[in-house]
């Protein structure tokens, strides 16, 4: 049950009139309820079990902790360490059961092909199980809430299922902290802001979606299906429009989520904020899977950091750098980014994501830690202003088109397809044809002119709501300010524009979300 | 140790941290107002801290910490 199609806006409305019928001591039982239904609809059967293994490790392991937290031998501290890393490992381990085909598929593939004597292992049969990147993340992130004190942990299994299970945000995300889910198990009154709010925001998603995303996707596929034919600045094109496309899929399907748990009154954590306004990969990150990032810090980043390998890195390198302060430091950050960079690209799940993920960024911020004293003083020599919007401009661009040149490994189905694309982008040269942005040509992948112009004022669309954030927080809060026939023009030709412009229906498979396979 | 200690002793560890003889800090100092204090330099705080006042900031309270004036609280009750 993908969550743009018709049945689940139709379910979503009977879950939405289930829920607020219900009691309120038993509302959470009914979200229990609805989450595995969705379940049962949207991924392969027997797959729940590995949910339900998942979230048995963790309230066992987060009870135990809760009773020995109490003693305070060091006998009950050394076990309760021991239960905290059992657990996370446990789920690590079941994360890599279902996820890791790809990690050993492509490993013992290259291997088997220098040394024919290591079998090259196959994929498992399973299917994986749906939203595993995202709820091993919370179970692992409960788990350590539990470990490090900052949580009560969870008595009733039920309770603590839920928490995994919660459907809206059970596909993509987002990766939410048990202490902001709590809300889950309190009582919930009928609010029409919160349905009104609910409704614009899954609107939103899927115009993103339907309208733009799934558009740009058609021009994308069409110049990688044919690299022979579309040589040149086509390559240029499908590189330099997939962020647009994987942010609009994967912002347009959190808004989705985010608004169909807004209509049972959850709020729950924003992924997105205006990304490409960046003025640096590093604010990139902070601004892009948002809640990614935050789990990666606080759960891999600073127990790393802090961790007595890399604290004696620090010290070592502190002696051994006296004179200069700024290489001292150096050392342990990419020691603990290294880390950090890898746990994040491993969390996609594949190879190729991991050199996308890890070792792009991981090389960008390296090298742009390096030459950040000598920017500064180019920047002071040069008497840029810095806060002048063409030098925010500048930034932004330059952001942008680092992220697209690392996501390349996102857009390929695999690894050599993926490093192939490297080399097709770089023969470019060979084939100029700068006239492809004039004659019309795009218009021979798939879309019309006609697309091209909505596509345009969909991007248009995006802009300006991004601008009213940064300014107002949310754009919805600008347009409630606003009057009541301008507010329901704006939302009713949203909704014809989705009606008529979103690619669904006969003749349309709307294309899963890129995130959904993490 | 008064709260005053505390932070006389503190700037010190923010200055040296942050290379920066100029920064005072109170109690609603938070990682917006040191333009260095990223995550990296939050650990590296953390670990200064931790020699000056001779402690272990627990891992939980790393993660949590809102800004200096939670960090002077946990100084102030297991500090030295």
């Amino acid at each position: 049950m993908a969550v743009t199609s018709f049945f689940f806006f139709v379910f979503l409305l009977f879950g939405f009139g289930l829920f607020y019928l219900s009691p309120g001591r038993f509302q959470w039982v009914t979200l229990l309820f609805l989450s595995l239904v969705f379940y049962h609809f949207a991924a392969w059967d027997f797959s729940i079990l590995f949910l339900l293994l998942s979230a048995v490790l963790a309230y066992i392991s987060s009870n135990i902790l809760r009773v020995k937290r109490i003693a305070e031998s060091s006998r009950a501290k050394g076990c309760v360490t021991a239960v905290a890393v059992i657990a996370v490992v446990g789920n690590v381990l079941l994360w890599f059961l279902l996820k890791g085909s790809s990690f050993w598929v492509t490993g013992t593939g290259i291997l088997h092909r220098f040394l024919p004597s290591i079998p090259q292992i196959p994929a498992l049969p399973i299917a994986g199980a749906l939203g595993m990147g995202y709820y091993t993340a919370q179970v692992i992130g409960y788990i350590l809430d539990c470990y490090w004190g900052n949580t009560e942990p969870q008595r009733n299994f039920l309770k603590l299922f839920l928490f995994v299970v919660f459907f809206p945000q059970l596909t993509v995300g987002p990766i939410s902290r048990y202490s902001d889910l709590r809300c889950l198990y309190e009582k919930h009154r009928f609010s029409y802001d919160n349905m009104c709010f609910g409704c614009q925001r899954i609107l939103w998603g899927v115009f993103k979606k339907l309208v733009v995303s799934d558009r740009v996707g058609i021009i994308i596929n069409g110049i990688w299906a044919d690299t022979a034919t579309y040589t040149g600045f086509y390559p240029w094109i499908a590189v330099l429009l997939y962020p647009l496309q994987i942010y609009t899929d994967f912002s347009g399907c959190m808004d989705i989520i985010l608004g169909a748990a807004e209509l049972f009154d959850i709020h729950l954590a924003e992924n997105f904020r205006n990304p490409f306004f960046s003025r640096s990969v590093q604010e990139f990150w902070q601004r892009w899977h948002i809640t990614l990032g935050g789990w990666a810090r606080d759960y891999v980043y600073y127990p790393v950091l802090k961790s007595r390998p890399v604290l004696a890195i620090g010290r070592w390198s502190k002696k051994r750098f006296k004179k200069n302060k700024r290489i001292a430091k150096l050392i342990p950050w990419a020691v603990g980014n290294g880390v950090l960079w890898f746990v994040m690209g491993f969390w996609h799940g594949s190879v190729q994501h991991i050199l996308g993920v890890s070792v792009w960024f991981w090389t960008i911020l390296l090298i742009s830690e390096i030459f950040s004293p000598l920017s500064v003083r180019l920047v002071k020599v040069l008497e840029v202003n810095t806060e002048s919007f063409s030098w925010h401009l500048f930034q932004s661009i330059r952001t942008y088109l680092v992220y697209a040149m690392g996501v390349v490994f996102f857009s390929a189905p695999g690894l050599r397809t993926a490093i192939g694309r490297y080399g097709i982008i770089f023969d470019a040269a060979k084939h100029l044809n700068p006239w492809i942005f004039f004659d019309g040509s795009v218009t021979k992948l798939g879309v019309t002119f006609a697309d091209i112009n909505l596509l345009i004022i969909g991007v248009f669309l995006l802009f300006a709501v991004a601008v009213l954030r940064e300014k107002y927080g949310y754009a919805r809060i600008w347009m409630q300010k606003q009057n009541l026939p301008f507010r329901w023009f704006v939302w009713l030709a949203l909704f014809v524009i989705v009606l008529i412009y979103g690619l669904y229906g006969p003749g349309y498979d709307a294309a899963t979300f890129i995130y959904e396979g993490f | 140790m008064t709260r005053e200690e505390v932070y006389e002793r503190l700037n010190k560890v923010f200055q040296e941290v942050f290379d920066d003889d100029s920064i005072t800090v109170n109690d609603d100092t938070t990682s917006d107002d040191i333009e260095d204090w990223d995550s990296f330099e939050h650990i590296n705080l953390v670990v200064a801290v931790e020699e000056e006042f001779s402690f272990k900031i627990p891992m939980g309270k790393v993660v949590t910490m809102k800004n200096v004036g939670e960090m002077v609280d946990i100084i102030m009750e297991t500090g030295k």
